[in-house]
């Protein structure tokens, strides 16, 4: 490497030492810090806590509480993949074109602009068993009404739809971005051989978009396997444990059941292990014939 | 002008500022954490606003849920950044106390501040001891209550001739009654404010009358799988699933009782002065005897001092400077925020005897009854919410989830 080439090469790591150091400081220490804790049976607030080996990673395998809560991520991660898919997929489609779409883009975003915790006290009115006004109309229609969120079997369902309801609009705006790169005369070409439009869309669209699905699969998996805000407004977990979510559980146990958090960083690890390896395997299935 | 000669006039400035008597600048600024987000946090910001005009000494409050105030009280203290003073709930002394948070109160200060046991109702007063120790001094007494709402209690045709409503005296008479209420959309009975399926207050209050408890006397394990506790679970099970008097799970049962879709309500004290701005026809009665005995829920606030990293004496007089002054002045936090004193003096006050509410929360004051003291208390009742829920919800039979809920606070590390 020649002296130039060696200066140019400090200068940049120069510029990036700032990032380097806040990403040190905020994101790699606290996580080693976790993993550290992990061993121990540090209680929040306690000066004193000894190093017990695996013993919290041990416990996890007894814990049916973190295995509901496991079970509950991954059904609710498999559950909402599609409809956060699709739905957004659609609408940017029919979007794509149209006198109106700049108005109904700007409507549809509109509910990503919210808070988690505004989304959520909105829909827990909306779904509430006695004032609430789908219930209202249910009844209205001469329908049964349902309390939604709090019957075990429709709980999930209903935090899904508000899920889908709030991020749809996020989703359409990356979609919309895609669609735009995908070349115009393609579809002319496709016309002129007598492809219809769902016969354009499997056969240019969708592979085309594949980069994009791709980044919406890996973001939304990796947000599900984290979510945490919806549960903990709409049901905190319940009815039950029914919507009781991993980092619900590792919140409770970290922050309300007697500050555990040697526990709750053994949890956090073994979430962050179970993440990395679906995003990994999600890479390597969507990777292969991608153009980017 | 020379350097020299601003100097020099800067530093005589300085001199006879310092020499100044401190005449006309405000005494010490305390921090008070509290949990007070509803109507009551206004009453006590009138009350606060009194205080620095009466004392000159000014507060500087934060105001948060209890849950996250908690938390932070927990991270703060030992970091040295708690507040000099901090309203909490009877049943996190003992964890606090236990985890070092809170300082303890000597009987010397104790008396030198005037503050006497014999002036407390021995419940109140106890709350603030753990382990011999003394750790807070109690405020006031939030506590259940039973609400009646007139209207829908008339149109059941559950009211007398006087057009007040019956009152239930019995497990078997509350649901009989509760029974003619219930409608598609009207319930006849529920428990707590908001998600009664989880209310482990409510659930609490039930095990109690029954002569049940979390734990054992010796506070060492969980005395939930006997069978009073089971027979309050069942009944608990039975309130929606069975008996279809109460409202679901997650129901908000504040805002359907003022809607007039809810008829008899098992509910804290807190809730009667929202009940009032509301212009909701209501009528209290002492929580009834549902099981063995009459026993109502309570959970006196109490006034705290958590730990500091360096002693500072005068915001500690200042501190229970303010204690003092709320004490003294208790009865305006009464009629204003509708929580009873804790302290006896209050109660004589004509202003209150005359209030057919806190009357009625006076009146039941020989059965109320607090948290155990132990430092798993809190932790314990964070494991309940879920399983009764699951009781509520018929997802769990009563005797296997008390069982599962035993074994889960037997579990909680020490």
């Amino acid at each position: 490497m020649t002296a130039r080439r060696r200066r140019q090469t400090a200068t940049a790591y120069l510029f990036l030492l700032p990032g380097l150091l806040l990403f040190a400081v905020f994101r790699v220490y606290p996580l080693l810090e976790g993993l550290r804790l992990s061993f121990t049976n540090a209680r929040l607030g306690r000066a004193a806590y000894q190093f017990v080996g695996l013993a919290n990673y041990t416990r996890l395998l007894e814990d049916a509480r973190f295995q509901v809560s496991l079970w509950n991520t991954g059904f609710y991660t498999l559950a909402s993949t599609l409809p956060v898919l699709a739905v957004p997929l659609g609408l940017a489609v029919a979007l794509n074109r149209g006198a109106l779409r700049n108005v109904l883009r700007s409507a549809f975003f509109f509910p990503f602009t919210l808070s988690v915790v505004t989304v959520g006290l909105t829909w827990l009115w909306l779904l509430d068993p006695v004032v609430g006004p789908f219930n209202y109309y249910l009844r209205a229609l001469g329908l049964p009404a349902r309390s939604w969120l709090a019957d075990p079997a429709t709980a999930m369902w209903a935090i899904i739809a508000t899920t889908v309801w709030w991020v749809t609009g996020y989703y359409l705006v990356i979609y919309l971005a895609g669609l735009q790169d995908i070349p115009r005369e393609l579809y002319e070409a496709a016309a002129l051989d007598g492809a219809g439009s769902g016969h354009a869309f499997l056969a240019i669209t969708l592979p085309l978009l594949r980069p994009v699905l791709l980044f919406v699969v890996v973001t939304h998996v990796i947000g599900s396997f984290q979510i945490f805000g919806q549960v903990f407004v709409l049901t905190d977990g319940g009815p039950g444990d029914a919507t009781r979510t991993a980092v619900q559980h590792l919140y409770e146990t970290a922050f309300k059941n007697f500050f555990q958090f040697g526990a709750a960083s053994a949890m956090a690890w073994v979430l962050f292990a179970i993440i990395l390896v679906f995003s990994v395997l999600q890479f390597r299935l969507l990777r292969g014939h991608t153009e980017y | 002008m020379k350097r020299r000669t601003f100097l020099a006039g800067a530093a005589a400035t300085a001199a006879v500022a310092s020499a100044r008597p401190a005449v006309g600048q405000p005494k010490a600024t305390i921090t008070y954490w509290n949990g007070l987000t509803g109507a009551d946090g206004k009453v006590m910001d009138a009350l606060i606003d009194r205080f620095t005009q009466e004392t000159g000494i000014r507060i500087e409050q934060q105001r948060l849920p209890w849950a996250d105030l908690y938390a932070k009280l927990q991270v703060a203290v030992p970091a040295g950044e708690g507040p000099d003073v901090a309203l909490i709930h009877t049943v996190e002394v003992p964890h606090f106390a236990s985890d070092g948070v809170l300082e303890a109160i000597d009987d010397g200060t104790l008396g030198a501040k005037g503050f006497r046991g014999d002036d407390y109702l021995p419940a109140t007063w106890q709350g603030g001891v753990f382990q011999g120790k003394r750790y807070s001094l109690p405020l006031d007494v939030p506590q259940h209550l039973l609400y009646l709402n007139v209207k829908v209690m008339k149109d059941a045709g559950l009211a007398g001739a006087d057009g007040r409503p019956r009152i239930p005296a019995s497990r078997d008479e509350l649901v009989t009654m509760a029974k003619k209420i219930a409608r598609a959309d009207t319930f006849g009975f529920a428990i707590g404010t908001v998600n009664p399926g989880k209310y482990t207050w409510g659930f609490h209050n039930l095990l109690w009358q029954n002569g049940a408890n979390v734990y054992a006397p010796d506070l060492k394990r969980a005395a939930l799988a006997e069978p009073a506790a089971i027979e309050v679970a069942e009944f608990w099970g039975a309130l929606d699933q069975h008996l279809k008097i109460a409202p679901p799970a997650n129901a908000n049962c504040r805002d359907a009782f003022i809607a007039g879709r809810l008829g008899m309500w098992i509910a804290g004290s807190w809730n009667f002065t929202g009940l009032r701005d509301a212009k909701v026809d209501f009528a209290a009665a002492p929580v009834p005897r549902l099981f063995k005995q009459p026993v109502v829920w309570v959970m006196p606030h109490q006034y705290s001092f958590p730990k500091t990293k360096i002693a500072d004496r005068a915001r500690r007089e200042a501190a229970w400077t303010h204690v003092r002054w709320m004490t003294d002045n208790v009865a305006e936090w009464t009629l204003k925020a509708g929580q009873v004193s804790a302290s006896r003096k209050a109660h004589a006050d004509p202003r209150i005897t005359g209030d057919p509410v806190l009357r009625t929360l006076l009146a039941q004051g020989a059965n109320w009854q607090v948290g155990q003291p132990t430092p798993k208390w809190v932790a314990a009742e964070n494991v309940t919410r879920p399983i009764i829920e699951s009781v509520y919800t018929g997802q769990k039979p009563a005797k296997a989830a008390m069982e599962d809920l035993a074994r889960q606070i037997n579990a909680l590390p020490d």
